[in-house]
């Protein structure tokens, strides 16, 4: 299997060869290990030179090896005075002296190798340790500088929630807007008056449009611009439950949903300019953002704030904060397999947890005689059709 | 072909005299001045592959120019920073460059690209390097002056300095000293290279530019 005139290519350094090294032919005999300048060194180089040039030998029985080099393949083969290397990288190198030698240079391969595996063990430990340090300190940094921002929002005046407000508002489709008083825009914003002043920000400037569309939807800006649709007003079946949604989305604006989700959604960048107060920046990533598309559709820990402090807000109201639960029971009952249609519910997911979470709120905020709004849907409902 | 290293060290340029029948190639960019008489054609540095894997890995252009003349004339190549060049002939033997720093080359050297390995990233020295060999000169130039050094067992270069090695040289990474005086020294890493072989190096690092660019921006 071992062809024994095999010829390698590879070279020497020697301090005879002018500048102390030269690509090289290899040989192997039973005996020594020879090397000679190899046809492509010798054709750029100066006849005198050339002649001048030996052959160098190592005997196999005093050839000191080691492995190494870029590629950690590269076979060192020195002679007993160590002046003279010839290194080789091709295959079948190192096979070919160990067989040549009798076994002993394949023994001392053998325990250059294992020391490599050593060194590369370690390596390849520190490597993991490193990756899964930056990993983590690039996680905390990430978390840390967003939980920041999310304080460093209440530093951020309301007026700067507005702007965004407006800005998002201007991209909806207006047209189909009933006017002010239109008896569906008068029930909503009576509701909307009545739950103000429980509201965590009361003096926020709240007020509802209605849009005649099939859809089951209802959302608020940041700034408390908020949007409802006579698809849910059609759906519900009492005053109650539309106050229960407006609670809802109330909240999400007293809480200031909409610039976390502009913080997340524009990433790092704007987190630090909320963190240094840069306004002006700031308002510009936002108009990029004011889409009502990445304004409300929020985490899921912001909607359970949202349904908890609208609870609040119902109670406080003296109305029943299950009544928002009520609401989208109803919804999931009679349309949950219609998909697109439910865009309220289907963008406030896990159902049945939260209606678990609300029911476990009210019974902590103590007992109370719970109201129904003197207010007359059925009419509202008749002008709808 | 003459070729005169002029401006050393620290605005160092190539002017090379061409004759009929000679032939030089150089980075794409490299080029700053030429006689009329010089004939400059670009090509593909060895296939579309080849080319873009060293474009976007290596960090060099995907072409390169080659230039001739048929009376006679000269040409000045110069690298994008301050820094010398130094010329290297091969006999046979190959040499690694590190990304970025090949200038120009005789017609006998090939080119190719090839994987550094992760050792080689870590120490800031490229997960690629090119790969020359053949016969001929070939001319790089680095950032800063250059040194060279003929290592024999091992030899310390802080990372970003190594510029050039022969396949003989084995790289290791390091941490400068213990665990916390490595990273609040400012040192760091430590790039362990393992002879025989020689090595390249520059005086300055480009990692060292950044910082302090960075640290007078604001
Ligand atoms: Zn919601």
């Amino acid at each position: 299997m071992l062809d024994p005139n095999q010829q390698f290519r590879g070279g020497v350094f020697h301090h005879s060869i002018p500048d102390g090294r030269i690509g090289a032919e290899i040989r192997i005999t039973p005996s020594e290990i020879i090397a000679e300048p190899s046809a492509e060194a010798l054709s750029a180089m100066d006849p005198s030179e050339v002649a001048r040039l030996p052959r160098w030998v190592i005997p196999l029985s005093e050839c000191q090896v080691d492995l190494g080099g870029a590629s950690g393949r590269m076979v060192f083969c020195r002679n007993k005075e160590r002046d003279l290397t010839i290194f080789c990288e091709e295959r079948g190198f190192a096979a070919m002296l160990g067989d040549r030698s009798g076994g002993r240079i394949s023994e001392q391969l053998h325990l250059v190798r294992e020391r490599q595996a050593g060194e590369n063990h370690r390596f390849r430990f520190w490597l993991a340790v490193g990756a899964a340090g930056t990993l983590l300190f690039g996680v905390i940094g990430y978390y840390s500088v967003l939980a920041a921002a999310r304080f460093a929002i209440a530093a951020v005046p309301i007026s700067m929630d507005e702007k965004i407000g407006s800005m998002a508002m201007q991209t909806i489709e207006k047209e189909k807007k009933l006017s002010a008083d239109h008896p569906a825009t008068k029930f909503t914003t009576e509701i909307v008056d009545r739950l103000k002043p429980h509201a965590a920000i009361p003096e926020m400037n709240f007020k509802v449009i209605v849009i005649d569309s099939s859809e089951v939807n209802a959302f608020a800006l940041p700034g408390g611009q908020m949007v409802v649709y006579t698809g849910l007003l059609k759906k519900a079946e009492s005053g109650e439950q539309i106050a229960g949604v407006l609670a809802h989305e109330m909240s999400h604006a007293t809480l200031r949903h909409g610039l976390q989700r502009v913080s997340q959604s524009l990433g790092i960048v704007a987190a630090i300019q909320f963190l240094i107060g840069d306004a002006g920046g700031l308002l510009a990533l936002g108009s990029q953002a004011a889409q009502t598309s990445i304004l409300t559709s929020y985490s899921r820990q912001s909607e359970t704030e949202a349904d908890l402090e609208g609870a609040r807000m119902l109670h406080e109201a003296g109305l029943d904060p299950e009544s928002i639960s009520e609401f989208f029971d109803k919804l999931k009952k009679e349309d949950g397999d219609i998909p697109g249609v439910l865009v309220w519910v289907s963008s406030h997911p896990l159902h049945e947890q939260r209606i678990e979470s609300i029911a476990k709120f009210k019974s902590t905020l103590g007992k109370k005689e719970y109201s129904s709004l003197d207010l007359d849907l059925e009419t509202v409902k008749k002008s709808l059709e | 072909m003459e070729v005169e290293i002029r401006n050393r060290p620290a605005f160092a340029n190539l002017l090379v005299n061409l004759q009929p029948g000679d032939r030089i190639i150089a980075e794409a960019d490299a080029m700053a001045s030429m006689s009329s008489t010089v004939d400059m054609t670009t090509r593909m540095n060895g296939g579309l592959f080849r080319a873009l894997a060293r474009r976007f890995l290596g960090s060099e252009s995907m072409f390169v120019n080659q230039f001739t003349t048929n009376t006679s004339g000269h040409i000045v190549l110069t690298q994008p920073f301050p820094g010398d060049i130094v010329c290297v002939e091969l006999r046979g033997n190959t040499l690694f460059l590190q990304p970025g720093a090949f200038l120009a080359c005789e017609p006998g050297i090939s080119l190719g690209l090839g994987f550094a390995g992760l050792r080689s990233w870590i120490s800031g020295e490229g997960l690629f390097r090119l790969k020359m060999s053949g016969t001929g000169r070939i001319w790089f130039g680095a950032y800063g002056a250059i040194f060279t050094r003929e290592v024999t067992d091992e030899y310390i270069v802080d990372t970003g300095h190594l510029v050039a090695y022969e396949p003989s040289i084995s790289i290791r990474v390091g941490l400068a000293g213990g665990v916390f005086s490595s990273f609040f020294s400012g040192e760091g890493l430590i790039t362990r290279v393992r002879g025989p072989g020689k090595i390249y190096m520059q005086s300055r690092s480009f990692d060292g530019l950044a910082a302090w660019t960075n640290a007078h921006l604001w």
